[in-house]
């Protein structure tokens, strides 16, 4: 029983840590023949997406900015990862460290010239640094190979080089950290900065939140996400080039915040199933449907039309909404 | 020295061709209810804007006594920077939160008193969690001292507009302000709300020490609480006086009721 204590206790980072363990067995789950070889291809996809996702909302949820440049700074932490790991020989965290902490800087130099404007205008300007970065990734060959694309390695440890498996759950601890750190930041002083902020600007100025440092911050730890995002898919695909990073993945990203859930750390998790996932895992095996080409985007796109229309807030409260029923039937309207 | 808390000297503002602060002056002291009354237009609220620095006035000198760094003309300060010196205000539509809940909506009231880093918040370490304890405690106080304690968990959005002007005022409390500044507290609450609006008002100037500089056009309201009114029409000082002077005042009448015809 004080187990169960404990668990409460500390929701909801107690089920986050059950949620990391359980996707932690899906590698057994394929050596177990349940799941495909492939299906883990796809879970560390949504893992992946899901971490990048997480600093997506920090931003439009919290802070209430829109950015179309996510998957351009994934791009950046891949190929900067690439290249500790690969051209300089640093060992995985270390360069996943630095990684991190470029991808942060780079935020903030970005959100210093892009923030001064805001809504639409946000937008398009972060729209124009991604598309800048993207013809950066295609003619810096140097550095990113250009189309021929550069590889990396899983990750290595002190000459110790873990295998695909070991990387999956690597993968799955750094989204219950994240996980951790965004629930911890929405309830810092600093996430309600950023709710205050979006709530109010005038209000939040009077209450002395300083509005330009504050959507700063926002920026580059969203950039971070990013960041981290790109590096992690750099040593589980192990392979990338200019095109994995375009706007359609920003817009995917951005699909993912807004079907899940903006403001909810879990419904970011599942809006990056519902968005990455499932159409790969699910809607393939559907007669006719699997077959129509694009059927991802068309599926991302209607369910966006479907959840804005019915479940403005995200796919999550379907669960509150399931709860009240359930109080409904068993104690007939006591809710 | 003299106990003056805020000095307005000449404040002026113009929108375009039209002067919505003209020339205004006015003193008022330590803990002192001091109320700016004025009929519709008559550049209240631009004059409170110019003083807490949402609008940069074109002339004139805001001067406030903030503790030990002395007499500070505002002018020319961001809006963030006014409430470290002691000033804060709230809004005539009230700018709550709604996102967030009641107590947490007095939290960002004390965002200036915050100062672990990121990494110390991103990482629940023992500095950041005490010092969210320690002004959770601090909130708590103020809601119960306004009769709020029990909402302190739920949405600040679902409270009825009385309860969010108090929530808002409570917000204000959270760093010992100097001077707190209200922007129409009577506008929408009726009869009853505004009697108890009255008492609270004389209670947090007496329990927290600090001058209240409202804004009003509710004469009743203002001749209630305030000890010494400045008049204003047309973004010009009519008068400056006690409650009782104001009333009786004949260019403060005709700003109100208009001319006497006869």
């Amino acid at each position: 029983m004080n187990v169960l204590a404990l668990y409460k206790k500390s929701r909801p980072y107690s089920s986050y840590v059950i949620f990391g363990v359980l996707l932690a067995l899906a590698p057994l789950m394929v050596n177990l023949g349940v799941l495909r070889f492939f299906h883990l291809t796809l879970i560390a996809g949504v893992v992946i997406y899901a971490i990048v996702a997480l600093g997506l909302n920090l931003l439009m949820g919290y802070a209430g900015l829109v950015s179309l440049g996510t998957a351009a700074f994934m791009g950046v932490g891949a190929y900067l990862t690439a290249f500790f790991t690969q051209d300089l020989g640093m060992d995985f965290l270390p360069s996943i460290v630095l990684t991190v902490v470029i991808t942060s800087i780079l935020g903030i130099l970005v959100g210093l010239l892009s923030l001064r404007v805001e809504g639409f205008f946000l937008a398009m300007a972060t729209l124009a640094v991604a598309e800048i970065l993207r013809q950066v990734f295609i003619e810096f060959t140097g550095f990113t190979n250009s189309f021929v694309g550069r590889t990396a390695n899983f990750p290595e440890f002190f000459g110790f080089t873990m295998n695909r498996n070991q990387t999956f759950i690597l993968l799955v601890v750094f989204l219950v950290l994240a996980m951790f750190v965004t629930q911890s930041f929405a309830n810092s002083y600093t996430g309600r900065a950023l709710s205050a902020m979006r709530g109010s600007e005038a209000a939040a100025s009077a209450m002395g939140i300083n509005i330009f440092k504050y959507r700063l911050i926002a920026f580059s730890v969203s950039t971070a996400y990013a960041g981290l995002g790109g590096a992690l898919y750099m040593h589980f695909i192990r392979f990338t080039f200019p095109n994995v990073w375009m706007f359609t993945l920003s817009l995917m990203l951005f699909a993912v915040v807004v079907i899940g859930g903006v403001r909810s750390v879990a419904g970011t998790v599942v809006g990056a199933f519902v968005v990455f996932g499932v159409p790969d895992l699910i809607l393939v095996n559907i007669p006719v449907i699997g077959d129509i080409n694009g059927m991802a985007f068309v599926f991302t796109g209607v369910l966006i039309i479907v959840v804005v229309m019915y479940y403005p807030a995200g796919l999550i409260y379907i669960w509150h909404d399931i709860k009240v029923l359930v109080h409904k039937v068993r104690g007939r309207g006591k809710v | 020295m003299s106990n003056a808390l805020l000095k307005a000297e000449n404040l002026s503002i113009a929108f375009g061709g039209l002067k919505a602060v003209d020339d205004l002056s006015f003193e008022m002291n330590e803990g002192e209810i001091y109320g700016i009354i004025g009929p519709n237009g008559a550049g209240k609220t631009t004059a409170f804007n110019c003083i807490t620095q949402f609008y940069r006035p074109d002339a004139g000198k805001v001067l406030f006594n903030a503790k030990e760094k002395g007499m500070i003309d505002l002018v020319g300060k961001k809006p963030h920077d006014i409430i470290g010196l002691g000033l804060v205000r709230t809004f005539q539509n009230v700018e709550l939160i709604v996102s967030l809940s009641v107590i947490e909506n007095l939290l960002v009231g004390a965002h200036t008193a915050f100062k672990s880093s990121l990494f110390s918040q991103i990482l629940k370490l023992p500095k950041a969690r005490r010092e969210e304890e320690v002004l959770r405690k601090r909130a708590e106080a103020v809601l119960e001292s306004l009769n709020l304690l029990h909402l302190k968990d739920m949405p600040a959005l679902m409270q009825p507009y009385g309860i969010q002007k108090r929530i808002e005022l409570g917000r204000t409390l959270m760093l010992n302000p100097k001077l707190i500044i209200l922007d129409e507290p009577a506008a929408g609450l009726n009869d009853v709300e505004t009697q108890a609006l009255v008492q609270t008002v004389k209670d947090i100037s007496s329990q927290y020490k600090c001058g209240i500089l409202l804004i009003e056009h509710d004469m009743n309201f203002v001749s209630n609480v305030c000890q010494r009114i400045c008049a204003i029409n047309f973004g010009k000082l009519l008068a400056i006086g006690t409650p009782e002077e104001i009333k009786v005042n004949h260019d403060v009448q005709e700003a109100y009721l208009g001319k006497d015809e006869a």
